[in-house]
């Protein structure tokens, strides 16, 4: 008799949950290179009772990554990117490797592209970029082909995985990825252009008002629920 | 409520991207001003459940696991280098930059200080200096019975005297050059400090080693572009509200959650 507090429990700690990720969506509403996410509830059988039914309770078990490409702005920096396609640029950080959508690069005091925290960038063949301090204009091709007075010098890395939904969020716009990198197919490179992050405030909006209410329906039927027990007790005390 | 604190972090981000845009259309007019630009980058993750655990003894393993997010926070404010228009004024000390580099400056302090703003002045000593009054580096003194001086795209400052046909040379300009333009440091005044990020200042001739050339009768304008600024504003603060909303909604959650007994 106690299940239904704990069931409606289990639903009211998800929408928390989930509440948690709409807001941290709508908070990186302009935040380069975001990527909205959003959390998928799974049904968990808890227990079976004598009569054969089943109590389901539920969980927030799988988090996914919308994969669309976010809306692109022209800003006309040298050295901001924005990839067209599924690719990530590649980055080094003291941690390892991380993709990255976040394109807006700048040069470091040794010369080497830099992410906007300060990672060294990498090319194609997996090595620091260096653009030569008196370079003057720099030109990046779609294939991330990078050329100085029409020299090429370098390329820009762009990478892709397998499965998109193994990579694992890290701050600073990052991801890790487990598996391994390979070069991406279908992905340009546009420069002078950023892409802004892909969260759309109408749907994020709708998503809060549900899960809203829909906390709101979970605290209701905790009140009755405790309203119940409330009578069950009252009237049993009173034929005792 | 952790969203409560992701929702504030979100307002700090926007109020602070509004904040960059107002100093933005201040210096609308501000000679060789560079719009700054707020970029935002995602807070850590709380790590619920691991992407890639065992969910099952024949070694299933969970294609996606739950990370929450925290929030926002500012990454960076940086410069957009770009070349402002060049304003014709007339002046025969007023000089634009066109291309890279930065003129050098003796501050007061002693140190170093970079600027593009070419409005140059004279002073009772004939020595050129900014508009605040600070000497141009390297040293050049224009003697009072010069007149019309002429300055190059490389630098280099001819007068005419009194007794002279031809044009004397008195002094050339150079200019500095940075890898990293972004990772200069404002300090006000249209001036700039090198920093460990921007690298050191490679003095050199203009027209040369990437640095660009000065124009002689022409500012600098800011390359600012209100169109730009306004439609970043009505992003901002639309965001600002948005962000508002999630904590309204957060609220509600909670005083219903205190409403149960």
């Amino acid at each position: 008799m106690e299940t239904t507090g704990y069931i409606a429990l289990t639903r009211q700690s998800g929408l928390l949950k989930e509440l948690q990720v709409v807001a941290n969506n709508i908070a990186n509403i302009s935040t380069t290179g975001f990527r909205r996410e959003g959390v998928v509830f799974a049904e968990e059988v808890r227990a079976l009772n004598a009569e054969g039914g089943g109590i389901a309770m539920t969980s927030a078990r799988v988090r996914f990554t919308d994969a669309d490409t976010g809306s692109t702005t022209q800003t006309g920096g040298m050295f901001d990117f924005a990839i067209d396609g599924p690719g990530f640029f590649m980055v080094e950080t003291p941690a390892g490797e991380r993709l990255t959508r976040a394109g807006s690069f700048s040069t470091n005091a040794e010369g080497d592209l830099v992410s906007m925290t300060g990672y060294r960038v990498l090319d194609s063949g997996g090595s620091p970029i260096f653009i030569p301090p008196d370079a003057g204009k720099v030109g990046v091709a779609q294939d991330g082909t990078i050329s100085i007075g029409g020299r090429p010098i370098a390329q820009i890395g762009i990478f892709e995985v397998e499965n998109p939904q193994m990579l694992l969020r890290e701050d600073g716009v990052l991801f890790r990825f487990e598996a391994e990198a390979n070069p991406a197919e279908n992905s340009r490179v546009m420069q002078g252009f950023l892409e802004g992050s892909n969260v759309n405030a109408v749907t994020e909006i709708a998503r809060l008002i549900e899960v809203q209410r829909a906390y709101e329906l979970g605290q209701n039927l905790l009140d009755s629920e405790d309203e119940r027990i409330r009578s069950s007790i009252r009237t049993l005390g009173r034929i005792v | 409520m952790i969203a409560l604190k992701i929702a504030a972090t979100g307002m700090l981000a926007q109020q602070m991207r509004v904040e960059v845009i107002a100093n933005n259309l201040a210096n609308m007019n501000t000679t060789a001003y560079n719009p700054r630009r707020a970029e935002f980058t995602d807070l850590h993750y709380q790590q619920i459940q691991r992407a890639g655990t065992i969910s099952a003894a024949d070694g299933s393993i969970l294609p996606a696991g739950v990370q929450l997010g925290m929030g926002v926070k500012p990454s960076a404010i940086s410069m957009d280098v770009a070349q402002g228009a060049l304003k014709q004024t007339g002046g025969e000390l007023d000089l634009a930059i066109e291309g890279a580099g930065y003129l050098e400056v003796a501050l007061p302090s002693g140190g170093t200080g970079y600027t593009r703003d070419g409005a140059l002045k004279l002073t009772g000593d004939g020595q050129i200096v900014t508009s605040a009054g600070y000497p141009v580096m390297p040293d050049i003194t224009v003697p009072d019975d010069a007149r019309d001086l002429s300055i190059n795209a490389d630098g280099e400052i001819y007068a005419y005297f009194q007794d002279q046909i031809d044009a004397q040379f008195i002094g050339q300009l150079t200019l500095a050059g940075f890898t990293n333009e972004k990772g200069l440091e404002a300090i006000g005044g249209n001036l700039y400090r090198e920093t460990a990020a921007s690298g050191t200042a490679r003095v050199g001739e203009a027209g040369k080693d990437g640095l660009g050339q000065f124009r002689q009768g022409y500012l600098e304008q800011s390359s600012v572009d209100p169109v730009r600024e306004l439609t970043e504003l009505i992003e901002a603060q639309r965001g600002y509200e948005l962000n508002a909303k999630v904590i309204t909604a957060a609220d509600q959650m909670l005083s219903a959650t205190t409403q149960i007994r």
